[in-house]
């Protein structure tokens, strides 16, 4: 009788097992749907083609998968993952190592879904959480591109170097179950069309998450959207900290005006900050290109997001630097810092950013004023022609003990309060951002 | 733009983030001060605006439209300036001599500010790179012009 049962209830649960591995391997293998399967191919108009390449634009599609100086959308940028690394891979429309062989419903399920042709799930480093987003009108502008308005380049994909078990990709499937949206944006109707348009291109093609949202335990982003309040609320990446966009009088922008916030994401610069770190490639290769409506839209979205003033801390406001400073770091930066930021910190506006005020010297993350210290700020190219006046490297003039004193100067006067900087961490972040060091930094998703 | 320049003034046909280094060297003819890193790290470039020493390889020309400027061909009309001039020559401070303008320059700036100053502001201020190493003659010449005045 019980041997029965127990073969009974043992036989029930491997049925119930393979049902649920059968459904587990349809789920993580399955093909999402695409409003583009039943789709003819056809060649596209010039003029969608070109409108392709301004979203190809917004969406920044050639910070990643192009090389400095090389063919365009031809893959090869490494990102080490703690797992291994990875690369993106070959865009162009070659039919042989690119995606000259996507149909329009293999490319929207790539893009949007994650998802390779034979249902190969994607890295999330690729942002198709945030392109989910784009509506279907630019999914077939943006194919209408990769197709017809990019040369094929010929260069095979270089596979990760993630070792086995941990290469297999199907779990992708199950974090994007929990994670990954899959609607397109849906137009807010309290809102006005510039608001909505903004929302659309923060939120989806630009992708601005990817590196202002903090991320969660399993590097999902922790919102999605305004309707969560970490939303842009600022994150650590790359040795960066990518500050708030959110309302935050010190560490966001509560002191932009929609305008400003315009001007710096169209010329690099306005009186408050000058673009660097990632930025400056976000700049370089996507926000310069953005139609002025576009940048509007932006700035009003993101002048919509209320500031955390808990988060905050009390709101600065400058102050005279009083008592005759003496220190070994208020020398540094007269030495070192004032000829372009200005003893009092003012900076020479638009060119030479201010300190007095800069999120860098107000937020609690201090991996930007180190990192900007210890390797200088990127070419900025406005128009085609590349920025007058650069930050310097001083990883090689000054110590960790050095720049230690200068930030901790830096985030402690003129009304200041990020607080002091210590040389160990100094020397962690150089190492980080040394390329020649055996742990060199780690470039998480973007 | 109007620049005030040696008590002259020169219209000046320039970008508004032009280097002041390339408006005096390159559109007014000014060539004695001199383009050292580019990168306000070396001080080849120093000029006077109202009395201050600045890199001028980092000053966007707009910024000193209205002010005096002072560079290197003038600083012997400045009373300071001429007193540093003479200490440089009784030491024979220069040897190629790329970088004195510069020298010359943060010294006048130094002395202006603080007519006697200590050690410690004379470290402090006297920061330009020199690649001949004329540093010990550049320090007993500054020391030798803060004494006069203790």
């Amino acid at each position: 009788m019980n041997n029965r049962r127990f073969a009974r209830t043992a036989g029930w649960l491997v049925l119930a097992g393979a049902v649920a591995a059968g459904v587990l391997a349809w789920y993580v293998t399955r093909q999402p749907a695409s409003p583009f399967e039943q789709q003819p191919a056809a060649k596209a108009d010039p003029a969608l083609v070109s409108r392709g390449e301004y979203v190809a634009r917004v969406s920044d599609c050639v910070a990643c998968h192009s090389l400095p100086g090389k063919t365009p959308f031809a893959g090869g940028l490494e990102m080490a993952t703690p797992l291994g690394a990875i690369h993106a891979t070959n865009i162009t429309p070659d039919r042989n190592t690119g995606i000259g062989a996507y149909t329009a419903a293999d490319f929207d399920r790539a893009v949007r879904h994650g998802v390779a042709p034979g249902g190969r799930r994607l890295y999330p480093a690729m942002p198709y959480p945030s392109y989910a987003k784009l509506s279907d009108d630019d999914m077939r502008a943006l194919y209408a591109f990769f197709m017809q308005g990019v040369e094929p380049a010929n260069q095979p994909n270089i596979e990760s170097s993630i070792p086995w078990p941990l290469n297999m990709r199907w779990p992708i499937a199950l974090w994007n179950g929990v994670f990954a949206p899959n609607a397109t944006y849906a137009a807010k109707p309290a809102q006005d069309a510039l608001w909505n348009r903004g929302a659309y291109i923060v939120q989806g093609p630009g992708h601005c998450g990817s590196c202002h949202t903090p991320r969660g335990l399993a590097f999902n982003e922790r919102a999605l959207d305004e309707s969560g309040a970490p939303y842009l609320a600022g994150a650590l990446l790359d040795g960066w900290y990518a500050p708030s966009l959110r309302q935050d009088h010190n560490t966001g922008l509560g002191r932009w005006s929609e305008d400003e916030i315009v001007r710096f994401l169209k010329t690099g610069r306005n009186q408050h900050a000058v673009v660097y770190g990632s930025m400056t490639e976000a700049f370089n290769n996507s926000t310069q290109f953005m139609s002025d409506e576009d940048l509007n839209a932006i700035a009003r979205y993101l002048k919509s997001l209320p500031g955390d003033p808990q988060r905050d801390g009390s709101p600065w406001q400058y102050q005279a630097a009083t008592a005759r400073a003496d220190t070994p770091g208020a020398h540094t930066y007269a030495t070192r810092c004032a000829s372009c930021h200005g003893l009092d910190g003012k900076g020479q506006p638009e060119w030479m950013p201010p300190l007095a005020g800069a999120t860098s010297a107000l937020a609690k993350e201090n991996a930007s004023a180190i990192n900007i210290t210890l390797n200088g700020s990127q070419r900025i190219v406005t128009a085609g022609v590349p920025d007058a006046y650069r930050m310097p490297a001083f990883r090689e003039q000054l110590s960790d003990a050095e720049i230690a004193q200068v930030l901790t100067y830096v985030r402690g006067t003129w009304g200041n309060n990020g607080g002091a900087v210590d040389a160990a961490a100094v020397n962690t972040l150089r190492g980080h951002t040394d390329p020649a060091s055996s742990s060199p930094i780690i470039l998480h998703m973007r | 733009m109007q620049l005030r320049i040696n008590q002259k003034a020169y219209e000046v046909d320039a970008d508004a983030d032009t280097p002041l280094l390339w408006v005096i060297r390159d559109d007014l003819g000014l060539t004695g001060t001199k383009y050292g890193c580019g990168l306000a790290q070396c001080g080849a470039c120093s000029v006077l605006v109202d009395g201050n020493v600045v890199r001028s390889c980092v000053t966007p020309v707009a910024g000193v439209v209205g002010r005096e400027i002072t560079t290197i061909e003038a600083i012997e009309a400045d009373d300071v300036g001429k007193r540093v001039v003479a200490a440089w020559v009784e030491h024979q401070v220069a040897q190629c001599g790329y970088c004195q303008s510069g020298q010359v320059m943060a010294a006048t700036a130094l002395l202006k500010h603080t007519p006697a100053p200590s050690d410690a502001q004379i470290e402090a201020a006297m920061v330009n790179l020199c690649r001949c190493g004329t540093y010990n003659a550049i320090r007993t010449a500054v020391h030798d012009l803060a004494k006069e005045r203790v």
